[in-house]
């Protein structure tokens, strides 16, 4: 049989694609949740933190720890996670920030891998995979949910859902209203002028760095509940949330929000196609390829300096 | 700064490419390489062990994979997170071949080279319409997709199909090797042979016509092409050159190791091959073999001593950040100064602990 008519005979029914569509929409979530923490960093300092997926990981896996090797309770242990996640971010940022200020945004950004590697070699020394058990989290909210129709909802899709949607609401409001956010949006356009202007440039990148690592943090804890608690998948992970920032040009947080839902909802809904569900992990490559492509067709070569 | 200027945008004080004359010394500097090539092919079997052996082997292998990666980033100025990817296609389109035809070796090799740079330049050729920061992360991407399909199409073990993969097999015969080098030492001699002139390729390309335009290209895109040079052709010409002798090395690679597995390419390897290739000097084709040693040699020594080699991962993580924010040209560069900064140290504590007195600075 043709593979194309055999894809199209395996398609499933609306039916069976349901709960599919509800882990989409949470995976969305938690990538929009990335996606926006990488763009406004992104913006304000110029470093695309491709360390943002280890860091996540990391701190998952420190909560892991302490909760079932020290007994800590969990919502503090997830506390810890999140601020390893800020204060891991904000140290790298505040050594590395200034030395490499005024190069390349490609350099800023290949920098970052190095953190990652980093981080990736001390995960695999502290937690071996021993004999194959897989480590696992699980938030309380896994147990609570409730019924759309004939489909399971459990309280973490909610939340993971809903930070996406509120991280981008607060975000918007945040860099169009706040004194902070708006420094911010002065040093995305340039960052000399801004300090020309009196604002304390370092001060602002440091709460760029901090907010983006807290971000890291969470999203971290919320993948590892929603995916898997493996060094490696979680940090390669932050692919999905690139893909949805390089649709958005690395500059909207709307469409990173829009890109990172669809991004999750098209991943989860090839699942039950037998054909292409090997495959799916595929999607966010695709997605930001054909984006790119199409958006990129009437660019221009310049020589200024700006180039997002 | 419009344009990919990576570590370029240093500005290292000796001007990458050189330009085309011959040098003085060109034939005694040719002589002396030569003299170290017969050197290694034929004195370090006899005083190595097999294990440093077959580690050497890997390390002939993995510096003409950092040489292709050295060409993109170093002379073009453009960065690939894929190449550990490109490189898996070659063992691949290498592994088909061996298994289900009946050629020469050497054919194999330049076929799974050649094809692996179809494939390379097909990538390339919407990949280049971005330039930067989106083909680091589309390269990334696609180092990740890449990674996906193989997970699922597997490497060939002699069975039948396209695929060549057959889960059911019990005996998986190992990958053949060419009938001059049977053995580990004759084969890494023959890996040897295979990475030089790999090497040789890539030296002429960088002392002609497209290493000039690649160095053009590298310190300003809009200034390459106002001065007449077609840069999509040259930026595809590199990545093609990248594409072919990943695509090569990846076939020495099939018979190095004679059976491939999926799991054994990862996304990660895109990342540690770039780090390595900074580290050892992008700019300097000599950066290349460091960056082997560094990849293959150092993880064998440190397993040999019983270290666990993921101290290597973070080496290298550090690595990246002190070449990038203090040595952009790498331990091949920094390693001759440091080393005559060390002596000039030295020379000076020899003067100072003499009686006769240094005048002030």
């Amino acid at each position: 049989m043709h593979p194309l008519i055999h894809l199209a005979l395996s398609l499933p029914s609306w039916q069976d694609e349901q709960p599919f569509l509800v882990t989409g929409l949470a995976l969305g979530g938690v990538y929009a949740l990335s996606g926006v923490g990488m763009i406004v960093l992104f913006r304000t300092t110029g470093v695309l933190n491709l360390s943002f997926g280890a860091v996540g990981a990391f701190g998952a896996l420190i909560a892991w720890q302490l909760i079932n090797h020290s007994g800590m309770n969990q919502w503090l242990a997830y506390l810890v996670c999140v601020l390893f996640g800020g204060v891991i971010t904000l140290a790298y940022g505040m050594v590395f920030g200034p030395a490499l200020a005024r190069r390349d945004p490609l350099v800023k950004t290949t920098a970052t891998l190095g953190l990652t590697l980093i981080l990736l070699g001390a995960m695999d020394l502290l937690w071996t995979s021993n004999g194959g058990a897989s480590r696992s989290i699980s938030l309380p909210t896994d147990n609570h949910g409730f019924m759309v129709g004939q489909i399971q909802v459990t309280t973490t899709d909610v939340i993971a859902l809903a930070v996406g949607i509120v991280i981008t609401v607060v975000t918007t409001a945040f860099l169009r209203y706040s004194k902070l956010g708006t420094a911010m949006r002065a040093m995305a356009n340039d960052r000399e002028i801004t300090a020309t202007l009196g604002v304390p440039v370092r001060r602002v990148e440091a709460a760029a760095w901090f907010g983006c690592g807290i971000v890291a943090g969470l999203s971290g804890i919320l993948l590892a509940d929603l995916v898997a608690l493996d060094a490696t998948t979680l940090t390669f992970l932050v692919i999905s949330s690139l893909a949805a920032a390089l649709i958005a040009r690395l500059s909207s947080i709307w469409i990173t929000f829009v890109a990172a839902i669809i991004i999750g909802v098209v991943d989860a809904a090839v699942t039950p196609i037998t054909a292409l569900t090997n495959y799916r992990d595929m999607t966010p490559f695709v997605l930001a390829a054909i984006a790119l492509l199409f958006l990129n067709r009437k660019r221009t070569l310049s020589l200024a300096r700006q180039e997002f | 700064m419009a344009t990919a200027q990576l570590p370029g945008e240093a500005k290292p004080k000796t001007p990458p490419s050189a330009p085309p004359r011959i040098e003085r010394g060109f034939y005694t500097r040719a002589a002396i390489i030569a003299v170290g090539v017969l050197l290694v092919i034929f004195l370090l079997p006899q005083v190595l062990s097999l294990y440093y052996v077959d580690a050497m082997t890997q390390v002939a292998i993995y510096a003409v994979v950092a040489l292709g990666l050295g060409v993109l980033v170093g002379r073009v100025g453009l960065i690939s997170l894929g190449q550990a990817a490109v490189l898996a296609i070659g063992a691949w389109v290498a592994a088909r071949l061996l298994f289900g035809t009946s050629l020469p070796y050497e054919v194999v090799l330049l076929a799974s080279g050649v094809i692996t740079m179809l494939l390379g330049t097909l990538v390339g050729l919407p990949a280049l319409r971005m330039r930067g920061l989106y083909l680091a992360l589309i390269t990334l991407m696609l180092a990740g997709a890449i990674t996906v399909v193989l997970a699922s199409l597997n490497f060939p073990n002699g069975g039948h199909g396209f695929s060549g993969y057959n889960g059911a097999l019990l005996h998986i015969p190992p990958i053949r090797r060419p009938g001059i080098a049977q053995t580990d030492p004759a084969y890494f001699r023959y890996s040897v042979v295979v990475a030089v002139i790999m090497f040789l390729i890539v030296l002429i390309h960088v002392r002609t016509k497209p290493g000039r335009a690649w160095a053009a290209i590298r310190q300003s895109e809009p200034a390459a092409l106002a001065a007449g040079i077609n840069t999509t052709f040259y930026k595809l010409w590199a990545f093609a050159l990248a594409s072919f002798v990943t695509g090569v090395a990846g076939g020495v690679l099939a018979g190095a190791v004679r059976y491939l597995y999926s799991i054994d390419f990862q996304t990660q390897d895109s990342i540690t091959l770039l780090a390595v290739v900074l580290m050892g000097g992008a700019y300097s084709i000599w950066g290349a073999i460091v960056a082997g040693l560094l990849l293959q040699l150092l993880p064998a020594i440190l397993n040999d001593l019983g270290v666990n080699p993921d101290w290597l991962v973070i080496l290298f993580g550090i690595g990246v950040l002190q070449v990038l924010t203090t040595a952009p040209t790498g331990i091949v560069d920094q390693m001759p100064k440091d080393i005559a900064r060390l002596a000039r140290f030295i020379g000076g504590l020899g003067r100072r602990s003499s009686p006769a007195k240094e005048p002030a600075q």
